[in-house]
């Protein structure tokens, strides 16, 4: 565990060295490592595009992606479903159409408007979908398709907007729904870290219900758990933590699957132990994603999510290979 | 299945088929004659057998016909696809929608046009069908689990995966490429919006002959959906016959989204429906779902065209509206759904 946790913070330290360097003005590591030190002495511009533009970029990177890690933790625990992310169970799709509507429905709102909008989507959509899944308590089966009914309903509803709105404002309202860190001030960062705070902390505080309910409701039961109170609990929280990310950001995709995996891979099923590291892989995750979005094809930058989504993918194709003969 | 179905029962289903059939020409020509114009009869016929390029003839010609054409054939092209993978997947929830066949289609369809810059969409049949192949070849792949093994949901998952990995590289070319979208936003939702006769007229025989393929070998399919082990134990060849089927749900369903678009839901429902009614038997789910699907196409294209007064609403969110609901339905009330 303190190995892991060691280079995962190793690598993590690396991507934001090199993405805090590297730009169109490149910024060498001994210059950065003065800036930090001594900030008083740093040329005015140098300050400028570290603490001004990269920095919080970085900042914005790590902390959405820790969020859409631990929320893709809690989903496919209580889902019991390693297939299952916020994403595909159509939570992110609510945040998405609360966003299109403020920036494509309505005429002349402010930008500032959007995240809130998403966070909204986002938690209406969760408990649509928790409420539809009621007969008799709930079932992780049902929920999963529920969701995915509800999130192509709210998808129908995106591309209207799509289909009928200004083709600037769809545009923006496009580019923002892929998932990128682009335009990241301090401001996104404090807002984003505030919102996080008090859900990562109950959710780490949780670790041993989402131990129980991997089990399974019956086990579960058994050992005294009140399973749909932790069920609805825990899906409230995961509505929290990623309306609070995909407002900052947007839909940066397939981290809410593979972090989880690669966690559980390096540090066994525990949740004691799987979501600080997963938390810790997503916040490496991003950045990364972020830095090869802007370098590779630079000047041209592609946004972090479809860096992920181009990853994240394949990734994925592997899982579903690798667990073809276990029970769904 | 072919068990010893009383007489009766098979006149009943024919009568039945033969009203649905009779409708579909009706509501045809209802949704012709519905428009900012609202056509009399004889002037639809005239307007087709006998042009003579008045300003009415030119609208159903040029405008209403090809519509409605569209729609007839994109409903029931999609409808079989998913009658067929229903039966070749064992699995209840399987349509091109959901898998992510129609996403396939799109993407390929999208990716040549914002890269080689391809104008009329009803050109693009042959790419719509690559996509949708290598879709169709990935989702079964990774969402099946060898012979019978693979679980409605697990494939489910799959092909929700798939759809959003490659809406995303959709939306990553739409993005970059401001003239792609505004020329194919509103394909992307599925729309049967400014056909012309010649887009319908490239696509027809690829789904005709879906069509016919399918009408031919029912029984086939129907050993199929009773799963690999019986059909095997019945003397067929599963694999060989699945390959079959496979081709039939690509040529429909990748020639139905080169013409409007990924329409989802249609391909879900419709085959549902027919089987409450009808019964198992592929002989009678094909043709049924043919006629209901074209039916479901058309009137939800020509109700949403009334409701909005709106000529390009597209028909894609009017299926999703009427067809997620159902989808909820069904996943509270089925079995499986219960574990």
């Amino acid at each position: 565990m303190t190995r892991v946790v060691t280079t995962l913070l190793g690598l993590l330290t690396i991507v934001a060295v090199a993405g805090l360097a590297w730009g169109d003005y490149p910024v060498p590591p001994g210059e950065l490592l003065a800036l930090l030190l001594r900030p008083a002495e740093a040329p005015p511009h140098v300050e400028m595009i570290v603490v001004g533009l990269r920095m919080p970029r970085l900042a914005l990177g790590i902390l959405a992606g820790a969020a859409f890690a631990v929320a893709g933790a809690i989903t496919q625990a209580i889902m019991r479903n390693p297939l299952a992310e916020p994403g595909i169970l159509g939570i992110n799709a609510g945040a998405a159409l609360g966003v299109m509507i403020v920036l494509v429905g309505l005429k002349n709102a402010p930008a500032y408007l959007a995240p809130p909008a998403g966070f909204v989507g986002s938690s209406a959509m969760a408990l649509a979908i928790y409420l539809l899944s009621w007969r008799n308590g709930t079932s992780s089966l049902r929920i999963v398709l529920i969701g995915i009914g509800l999130g192509s309903l709210a998808g129908a509803a995106t591309t209207t907007l799509t289909a009928f709105g200004a083709i600037t404002d769809v545009q923006r309202a496009l580019i923002w729904l892929t998932g990128s860190v682009y335009h990241a001030d301090w401001h996104d960062v404090r807002m984003l870290a505030l919102w996080l705070f008090p859900p990562f902390v109950l959710t780490f505080a949780s670790f041993r219900q989402l131990d129980l309910v991997r089990f399974g409701d019956t086990a579960a039961l058994g050992l005294g758990q009140r399973v749909d109170l932790v069920r609805a609990m825990m899906i409230v929280l995961c509505a929290l933590i990623s309306g609070a990310a995909v407002a900052a950001t947007g839909l940066i995709a397939f981290i809410g699957l593979v972090a989880p995996h690669l966690a559980r891979r390096l540090v066994g099923p525990m949740h004691a132990k799987v979501l600080p590291v997963c938390a810790l892989v997503g916040a490496l995750l991003v950045p990364a994603a972020d830095f090869l979005g802007r370098a590779v094809l630079a000047p041209v930058q592609v946004p972090a999510g479809i860096v992920t989504a181009l990853i994240g993918a394949p990734f994925f194709g592997f899982l579903l290979w690798r667990h073809r003969n276990a029970a769904a | 299945m072919s068990t010893r179905v009383p007489v009766g029962a098979d006149r009943l289903r024919l009568i039945a088929l033969v009203t649905l059939c009779c409708l579909l020409p009706l509501a045809a020509i209802w949704s012709v004659s519905l428009g900012a114009t609202v056509l009399p009869l004889d002037s639809i016929i005239n307007a087709i057998f006998a042009f003579d390029g008045s300003r009415d003839h030119l609208v159903v010609a040029a405008v209403r016909l090809p519509r409605v054409l569209a729609g007839l054939l994109v409903g029931g092209a999609l409808a079989i696809a998913g009658a067929i993978m229903q039966a070749i997947t064992n699995n209840p929830l399987a349509s091109p929608g959901l898998l992510g066949i129609n996403a396939g289609a799109a993407f390929a369809v999208v990716f040549t046009m914002s890269v080689f810059g391809t104008g009329a969409q009803g050109s693009l049949v042959w790419t719509a069908f690559a996509g949708a192949g290598a879709a169709a070849v990935l989702v079964s792949l990774f969402g099946s689990t060898g012979p019978m093994s693979g679980t409605p949901v697990k494939l489910v998952l799959a092909g929700a995966v798939l759809t959003a990995f490659l809406t995303s590289l959709t939306t990553a070319f739409l993005i970059m490429d401001r003239s792609t979208l505004d020329s194919v936003r509103l394909w992307t939702a599925g729309s049967l919006t400014g056909r012309t006769m010649d887009e319908v007229r490239a696509v027809a025989p690829y789904m005709l002959a879906g069509l016919a393929a399918a009408l031919v070998f029912p029984r086939q399919l129907t050993v199929l959906s009773l799963g690999a082990d019986v059909s095997r134990s019945l003397g067929q060849n599963p694999v060989f016959w699945r390959g079959v089927a496979a081709v039939i749900v690509i040529l429909l369903a990748g020639s139905a989204v080169a013409l409007a678009g990924p329409i989802g839901f249609v391909g879900l429902i419709v085959p549902h429906i027919v089987r409450l009614t009808v019964g198992t038997d592929y002989k009678w789910i094909i043709p049924f779902a043919a006629a209901g699907g074209a039916f479901l196409v058309l009137s939800a294209d020509t109700l949403s065209r009334l409701l909005f007064a709106s000529q390009s609403f597209p028909v894609g969110v009017t299926m999703a509206t009427i067809g997620a609901p159902f989808f909820i339905w069904l996943a509270r009330t089925s079995p499986w759904g219960r574990s």
